[in-house]
């Protein structure tokens, strides 16, 4: 039993899942789906078709040199059966995953670093742009007192609904 | 035709037939009307044309016979005198011979008819010269019945005759009748002969195939043969002779010690010595059969002598056998087989062209390269292993006595780990994990990974110290956490403006009544800047008297057309508010409003024009305009819409359009 790896989109395909496909010079080809399936009979190179992990290590999304990588290759020389060699085989793999993923977490931080600059002078430009600069504030007037004066009675203007834009009256 | 060389013929109609096919084609291909009154040429030619054509048919068909018949000289020399012995050589020439001669002769009539017609005259003379000339050949025809019957006959016989080939391997079966030849082929091959207890059950050769070594070979049959020269022999004995004569073969003479075939020993062997120069460069085999009954260490010293004689004399092989009881059939086989197989290789070493062949091959014996044995490698173990019996009793015990003792094949299962080879027995009966994590442990498996782990350990200890995996742009400062707040704080400030902005697009900035202000206000404020509002005042109350009075009176025309509904909505309570004249005109109905937000008059229920009749002369333009406009709008209501820039589709998909199938047609287009 194996875990093979789909040709397309290399996602691990385990006994009983996928598919598999066999050409003429005996090469042999496995997919994950019949997505990845369609898309190979499609012709279509994985190297450029975004979502698949050999685009992304193409393109270098993701760590493709690192010492972990190595100890994980598939041997053609059998190796004769020693059970204390399996145990520490086994804790091996346990610890190689863990500082994979260290490295890795390190590198995508890494990708994302001139992101992040470029986010922080995004925000800047942005934030002076948009923000209000508080000033002191105008201190009100003080309430004038109003005084209750005779006027003369000048003209007889008729005083209709005016167009109300105004507080203020027109005085003639 | 099964004999090899000779092909398909196709068959030979009698004389009678042969006319009537040919004169019926000379009426079917060539023109059939003509009158005395056509040019003479054209008489002529009409009937030299009969004439030709009658001739060229004869011409082709007895071409076709002759072509076809084989030359008995011509083929290879078995089938030539077996030919012969069947048909009679000379018959069959001549028989031939006068075909041809019929040809000839109708050619000659044919020619001299023509050149008779050249000087025909009328279309009577013509007709007779044409009669005389078919009449002619048709006589030279019916001459010829006998021939053509003798070919029929042949050609019958002919294509009957077994597939001999002369040059493939054969063996030849040969002596009395009766003595088990047939039986022998019968066994020996797929053929199945009559086998009678009469003799000359078999009257010709017949032909059996068998594969020995790869390779097919023939066994032919013959009738046999009785001692008597050669020039009293019947017809079958001289397919035999023929058969021995010319076929390169392994000859087996049969012998039957038993006389049951109903000749003796000495007359087999009589017969024997009489056909031995046929059997001259050919291994031979003296067959002795029926040893069921007679074995020939049974018989009688002076016949045994006799056979002895054959035997030793001649250097013969010789194999007792019972077609019978099956006993050394397969050793005669063999024998026979092989014995051709030598015979011939030695022909064709002593022929010449085993010199063409010897040339072109070479056989490479490979050199030693140097002093250094390279022996097969033996362990000491195998070599004195002792070989296995099942009868000793201290024989090693193998696994199927395990199964054996264990409960048999059904109960008992293999154990196949027992005799794995490990550094330590206890691990032999381990099941080895294969998948952990989504990886396959087998890809890891290094007997030096504890090294390269230790190795990897360091390289992230050295790592760390560097300090790759720390993260100062991970460090959310003070600075940062204002930033994040200022920003998301604006961002939402920014959401509403652009929202609201979008809200206030269709809307007037200012509500209707923005500017009104009512009565009390204005005094108020006049007042407050310190001037007399008196007059305003009351000019403001006789404008809403009149107003009001008019209002009245509309309010009283519709009151009769007033639907129930509006009951609910009396405006005047909203006019109240607009022109609150210190609340005198208050017992006016005060009852609430439909919607209590519009400030707007209700009066504009009544406007003071109807712009619907205010461009029209009369009652009936301003009908006819009502017509028209209805006219337009039936279009849009028909598509259930609002106006006319109402282009609103409420189902984009409706589904009884979009999905299902059709009860007829395709589904190609939606």
């Amino acid at each position: 039993m194996r875990v093979e790896k789909c040709y397309f989109c290399s996602k691990s395909v385990y006994p009983g899942h996928g598919s598999a496909f066999v050409r003429n010079d005996a090469k042999v080809f496995r997919f994950c789906s019949s997505k990845c399936n369609k898309n190979f009979k499609m012709k279509r190179n994985p190297r450029k078709v975004r979502w698949t992990k050999a685009f992304r290590k193409a393109a270098g999304k993701e760590m493709t040199v690192d010492s972990t990588i190595e100890f994980e290759k598939r041997r053609n020389v059998p190796v004769r059966y020693n059970r204390e060699l399996v145990e520490t085989t086994v804790k091996a793999m346990k610890r190689i995953a863990e500082i994979k993923q260290k490295r890795e977490h390190a590198f995508w931080k890494n990708r994302m670093a001139v992101a992040r600059e470029k986010l922080k002078a995004h925000r800047k430009r942005k934030l002076e742009k948009t923000s209000v600069k508080l000033v002191q504030p105008i201190t009100p007037q003080a309430e004038k007192v109003k005084e209750k004066i005779k006027v003369a009675v000048k003209t007889r203007s008729a005083l209709v609904a005016g167009e109300g834009r105004s507080m203020g009256m027109e005085i003639d | 035709m099964s004999t090899s060389g000779l092909k398909a013929i196709a068959p030979v109609p009698k004389a009678s037939d042969f006319l009537d096919i040919v004169l019926s084609k000379t009426q079917r291909k060539t023109p059939t009307v003509i009158h005395k009154n056509f040019k003479i040429s054209r008489i002529r030619n009409f009937y030299m044309r009969k004439v030709k054509f009658t001739q060229d048919s004869f011409d082709e068909k007895l071409g076709a016979i002759l072509e076809e018949f084989p030359i008995i000289d011509d083929l290879h020399p078995f089938l030539s005198s077996l030919l012969n012995v069947l048909y009679d050589k000379n018959h069959y020439k001549l028989a031939l011979g006068q075909l041809r001669t019929a040809r000839h002769l109708i050619d000659q009539v044919a020619k001299d008819y023509v050149r008779l017609l050249k000087f025909g005259d009328s279309l009577y003379r013509c007709k007779q010269l044409k009669r005389a000339a078919l009449g002619r050949m048709a006589t030279i025809m019916k001459r010829q019945n006998e021939a053509l019957e003798f070919l029929e006959e042949v050609r019958k016989h002919l294509s009957r005759l077994p597939a001999i080939d002369p040059t493939a391997r054969t063996l030849l079966i040969c002596g009395y009748p009766n003595v088990g030849k047939s039986s022998f082929l019968n066994k020996v091959t797929r053929a199945d002969v009559d086998v009678q207890p009469y003799a000359f059950t078999t009257k010709s050769l017949f032909v059996g195939h068998l594969d020995y070594r790869y390779m097919r070979w023939q066994v032919i049959d013959t009738p046999g043969i009785l001692d008597h020269p050669l020039e009293e022999m019947n017809n079958i004995e001289m397919q035999s002779i023929t058969a021995l004569a010319h076929l390169k073969a392994c000859v087996l003479y049969f012998m039957d010690l038993s006389e049951q075939c109903g000749y003796s020993v000495e007359a087999q062997c009589q017969l024997f010595h009489a056909i031995k120069p046929l059997f001259a460069n050919k291994p031979t085999v003296l067959v002795l059969n029926k040893v069921d009954v007679a074995r020939l260490d049974d018989l009688a010293p002076e016949r045994r002598a006799m056979v002895d004689e054959i035997i030793n004399a001649e250097g013969v092989r010789h194999v007792q056998v019972s077609c019978y009881t099956d006993e050394g059939v397969t050793v005669l086989k063999t024998t026979a087989c092989d014995a051709l197989l030598e015979h011939r290789v030695d022909m064709k070493l002593k022929g010449n062209k085993v010199n063409g062949i010897l040339n072109r091959l070479h056989v490479a014996q490979p050199k030693p390269r140097d002093d250094v044995i390279r022996a097969p490698f033996i362990p000491d173990a195998i070599k004195e292993r002792k070989k296995y019996d099942q009868n000793d009793p201290e024989r090693r015990r193998l696994e199927r006595d395990v199964e054996a003792e264990e409960g048999g094949a059904g109960v008992y299962n293999i154990n196949l780990k027992k005799s794995y080879l490990l550094e330590n027995d206890e691990w032999k009966n381990d099941v080895m994990p294969e998948i952990m994590d989504g990886k396959n442990i087998a890809d890891f498996i290094d007997p030096d990974i504890l090294e390269k782990l230790d190795a990897l350990e360091r390289e992230e200890e050295k790592l760390e110290a560097e300090g790759f995996y720390d993260s100062e742009s991970d460090m959310f400062d003070s600075d940062d956490e204002r930033e994040a707040v200022a920003a998301k704080s604006a961002r939402e400030k920014k959401l509403i403006s652009q929202s609201t902005k979008k809200a206030m697009k269709n809307r007037a900035a200012l509500p209707r009544t923005a500017g009104l202000r009512t009565l009390s206000e204005l005094t108020s404020e006049m007042t407050k800047a310190g001037l007399d509002p008196s007059r305003i005042q009351e000019r403001a109350e006789i404008l809403a008297k009149v107003a009001g009075a008019k209002r009245k009176r509309q309010r009283e025309e519709d009151e009769a057309q007033m639907d129930v509904d509006e009951d609910a909505e009396m405006g005047d309570g909203g006019e109240d508010e607009w022109m609150d004249v210190d609340g005198e005109e208050a017992p006016r109905l005060k009852k609430a409003k439909a919607n209590s937000g519009a400030v707007a008059a209700k009066g504009a229920r009544h406007p003071r024009s109807n712009r619907q009749l205010a461009g029209m002369r009369d009652e009936a333009q301003a009908s006819k305009a009502v017509k028209l406009r209805n006219l337009g709008q039936r279009e849009r209501n028909m598509q259930a819409r609002a106006g006319e820039s109402d282009r609103a589709i409420k189902t984009k998909m409706p589904k009884h359009l979009f999905a299902g199938k059709r009860k007829m047609g395709k589904t190609d287009r939606r």
